[in-house]
């Protein structure tokens, strides 16, 4: 691809509609080691929660001469915008950047664009991750282009309050039993359910789209095939998952809370669903929803090993370092070392969530720091369980445009009982021809 | 421009009258004077046009040059398409989708705004005690940021938990599905910019409600117009020009709606089934969302398009107000009495004033409209 030039070009037509601001320079610059008579400035971009801030200090105090500068954007759509914005621009990208899993797909189209780590050294340290983490942060020429930070193994949220005034148990491990243990089913959780439903009259989750990202996670093929090709129309498999759903939104299973927003947190303590899909990062944003709603552990959450329909994975992070960076031997370190399991450690404590290296994942088995906002849930020795039997699947450059843009709005239609599991259906298919086929 | 006009006579004047050639005779410091005369005046205004060529021309070209390829936001440019985008995007269901979303916000915005707001002017216009202080009361919702306004009113206008819907909730009526309902969701950000732009709107007609002289308001109430009939008698004709200007750029301002209906759900560009998509936040969907950089710039240019129509529809509208606004309309009684009078003179003037010998090359309608200034500028200012 020939983008130098061009690529400034287009930044000034992004200047033209768009107000995009580009300082246009790229790549070249000073890369002698860090040191107190080379000061380097490194800046980091990350998004949601990331729990990195005591690790950059610690960093500047064994680095003499580097200096940190980060930015934490709210959430990973914003951070794509960020990214995608600066990435069109040619310039403008922070030194080591944090991707998302849901966007990596649209990175991996433009993977020349990122320093390839193993000419700083990924080779060494590859056997620190579990297997499919790395390869997803390879591109398929062999480049790696991001490490690994966290993974998101699901387990299920409850609450035990609500389960208690419904007459379920409450124990995390009845729970876990309860919803059917290794052989746990999606048709078991709607069943429960439309049964908590019955005593309580309350909804069972928050909304749809959440319990649908999980659905399709676990599939071994997702919004797309292996080979790249879109794999939506015509799947039966996840037709029937889609029905599943909406039988039980039907029976008044969902609470049609709006994603990431739950009321400013409300939702989760005043009684308006009694179980979460939990990936391992998902306890840090109920952490925060119940800190602005002012809950605590009193609110009743709890966290118990079990998934309906087996493993999944949902989400987790990269960092990467563009090819626009000053410093990419520097910010190769940086990175490298923020993903060290030793770090790792530090900020699954800081951040609740889990880390993508094995050495980091026993430590936190071994600790077994229980999570005092979740009942003191043992979350290390629950997500390392999660963990197990996940495989990686293959994300096309679509799959957030497709999770959030086809099936949000369609499963959207199912929350608000403005139309049947068909309709839904059908809108999400012709929503997929309008933005991603025909696109 | 008649200042201009004048200097120009006087200019040509020596040049006419004495067929000698002037040219060989001036110095070179007269040449510098003559080109300070004509050249200079681009110079000073210069600045702005090269400005505008940079930041305004040179991306609307560009942007144009944009939109006949397939260009992908990261992957850069692709294949030449020709007009197939535009071919595409009027085919775009959401694109109309967005262009009636931003009518229905922008007319659900505009009409009440300036309805409030001539009315908050009027009352502004009275005799009122700490009269800078309400001025400045009508004002504060203007200085807040846009983003702090849009978090405010989406945490009211909440559906499960907002402030609107509790107190409907409290007296036995039904929620309203303000974002996913579409009507109900227009009007929340529709109160978002009346909030904001009213006041602004408001001071700006009342400057021009302050402008119109209050002999005609105190010969009204002696003819008996109560306070109503010198409202819509008086003040509204008087301020027609500035409820153009005001009318203008609301238009354009309406039809570039962004941030509000972008943070009004800040997790969907317009609502999760695009209830309240206005078109400037479709065209980021396009570009940022669904990383079509081409047809982004398609939409940048229809969008250009609608709004020079609207900005020729106004015109026109204007003009047509502008004209008409002489001879007809109600209560221009009053101003035509006045025009009647200053306006003799006009006619007068040119004939009775000393013509001086002017060079038979002068042009006739030139002398007459530097001989007719004084007075043309009487009637001008009493409108």
């Amino acid at each position: 691809m020939e983008f130098s030039r061009l690529r400034k070009i287009t930044a000034l037509a992004g200047v033209a509609s768009l107000a995009i601001v580009a300082s246009g320079c790229s790549g070249g610059g000073n890369d002698e080691p860090a040191s107190a008579d080379n000061p380097v400035n490194l800046t980091v971009t990350t998004f949601g929660q990331f729990g990195y801030d005591d690790l950059y200090a610690e960093y500047e105090e064994q680095n003499p001469g580097v200096t940190i500068e980060a930015t934490n954007i709210d959430g990973s759509a914003n951070a794509r915008v960020d990214a995608f914005t600066k990435l069109a621009a040619g310039s403008g990208l922070s030194d080591v950047v944090a991707v998302e899993e849901g966007w990596l797909g649209q990175i991996m189209e433009v993977s020349d664009q990122f320093v390839d780590l193993n000419d700083h050294g990924a080779a060494d340290i590859k056997d620190n991750w579990v297997d499919w983490k790395f390869e997803q942060g390879t591109d398929p020429d062999g480049r790696v282009i991001g490490y690994g930070t966290d993974i998101g193994p699901q387990a299920l949220c409850f609450n035990q309050e609500l389960f208690e005034a419904a007459g379920l148990p409450t124990d995390r491990e009845e729970v876990a039993e309860l919803f059917g243990g290794d052989n746990a089913t999606w048709e078991t959780y709607f069943d429960l359910g439309r049964q908590y439903n019955e005593t309580t009259g309350k909804a069972w989750y928050d909304q749809s789209a959440f319990v649908w990202n999980s659905m399709v996670n676990q599939m071994d093929e997702g919004y797309y095939t292996a080979d790249g090709e879109l794999n939506i129309e015509g799947n039966e498999a996840m037709r029937a998952q889609f029905d599943l759903l909406a039988a039980g939104t039907a029976d008044g299973l969902s609470a049609n809370q709006k994603q990431f927003d739950w009321g400013k947190g409300k939702a989760f303590v005043d009684g308006s669903f009694a179980v979460h899909v939990c990936p391992a990062w998902m306890l840090g944003t109920i952490k925060e929803q119940l800190e602005s709603a002012g809950g605590g552990a009193e609110s009743g959450w709890d966290v118990a090993d079990v998934f309906p329909g087996g493993s999944s994975n949902w989400g987790g992070a990269f960092l990467s370092v563009p090819e626009s960076s000053e410093h990419p031997a520097e910010a190769a370190k940086l990175a490298a070392w923020l993903t060290d399991p030793e770090q790792m450690v530090k900020q699954s404590a800081a951040a609740n969530n889990f880390p993508s290296t094995l050495d980091a994942q026993a430590e936190i088995v071994e600790a077994a720091v229980p999570n005092e906002l979740f009942n003191d849930a043992p979350y290390g020795e629950i997500f390392a369980s999660r963990a197990e039997g996940v495989v990686a699947q293959f994300k096309g450059p679509d799959d957030s445009v497709i999770q959030e843009n086809v099936f949000a709005p369609a499963l959207k239609i199912l929350d608000n009982g403005t139309g049947t599991a068909d309709e839904a259906w059908n809108e999400a298919i012709t929503l997929l021809n309008d933005l991603v086929v025909n696109n | 421009m008649e200042s201009g006009t004048l200097m120009t006579t006087t200019l040509n004047r020596p040049a006419a009258s004495s067929p000698a050639p002037a040219k060989p005779t001036l110095t070179f410091r007269q040449r510098l004077n003559v080109l300070d005369m004509k050249g200079s005046p681009y110079l000073y205004i210069a600045p702005f046009f090269i400005l505008f060529a940079l930041v305004g021309l040179f991306p609307l070209g560009y942007t144009f040059f944009v939109s006949l390829f397939d260009w992908h936001l990261l992957k850069g440019q692709g294949e030449f398409v020709g007009l197939r985008n535009f071919q595409e995007v009027l085919q775009d269901r959401f694109f109309w989708n967005s262009l009636f979303n931003t009518m229905s916000i922008f007319l659900l915005s505009t009409i009440p705004q300036l309805i409030v707001a001539t009315a908050i002017a009027a009352v502004l216009d009275q005799n009122l005690r700490g009269k800078t202080f309400w001025r400045m009361s009508i004002l504060l919702p203007y200085i807040v940021t846009p983003v702090a306004v849009a978090l405010i009113f989406a945490n009211m206008f909440g559906e499960q938990y907002g402030l609107i819907n509790n107190i409907l909730a409290s007296f036995g009526i039904e929620r309203i599905l303000w974002t996913n309902e579409t009507l109900p969701s227009h009007i929340a950000i529709a109160t978002m910019v009346n909030w904001r732009w009213t006041g602004y709107n408001a001071l700006i007609l009342l400057a021009a409600m302050q402008a119109v002289p209050r002999d005609i308001y105190e010969s009204a109430a002696i003819d008996g117009a109560g306070a109503f009939r010198r409202f819509f008698s008086i003040t509204l004709p008087s301020i027609r020009p500035t409820m153009i200007f005001v009318v203008i750029t609301a238009t354009i301002g309406g039809l570039q709606i962004f941030t509000e209906p972008r943070l009004f759900d800040p997790r969907t560009a317009g609502g999760t089934g695009r209830q309240f998509q206005t078109t400037v936040l479709y065209l980021w969907d396009m570009a940022f969302q669904r990383s079509n950089f081409g047809k982004a710039a398609t939409i940048a240019w229809l969008l250009f398009l609608i709004i020079i129509l609207f900005g020729i529809v106004n015109y026109l509208i204007s003009r047509r107000i502008a004209t008409t606004g002489d001879g007809r309309g109600p209560g221009s009684g009053a101003r035509r009495r006045r025009r009647g009078e200053s306006a003799a003179p006009a006619v007068v003037l040119p004939a009775v004033g000393p013509q001086p010998p002017a060079p038979a090359a002068d042009p006739a309608p030139e002398s007459a409209g530097s001989a007719g200034t004084p007075a043309r500028t009487n009637p001008r200012r009493a409108r």
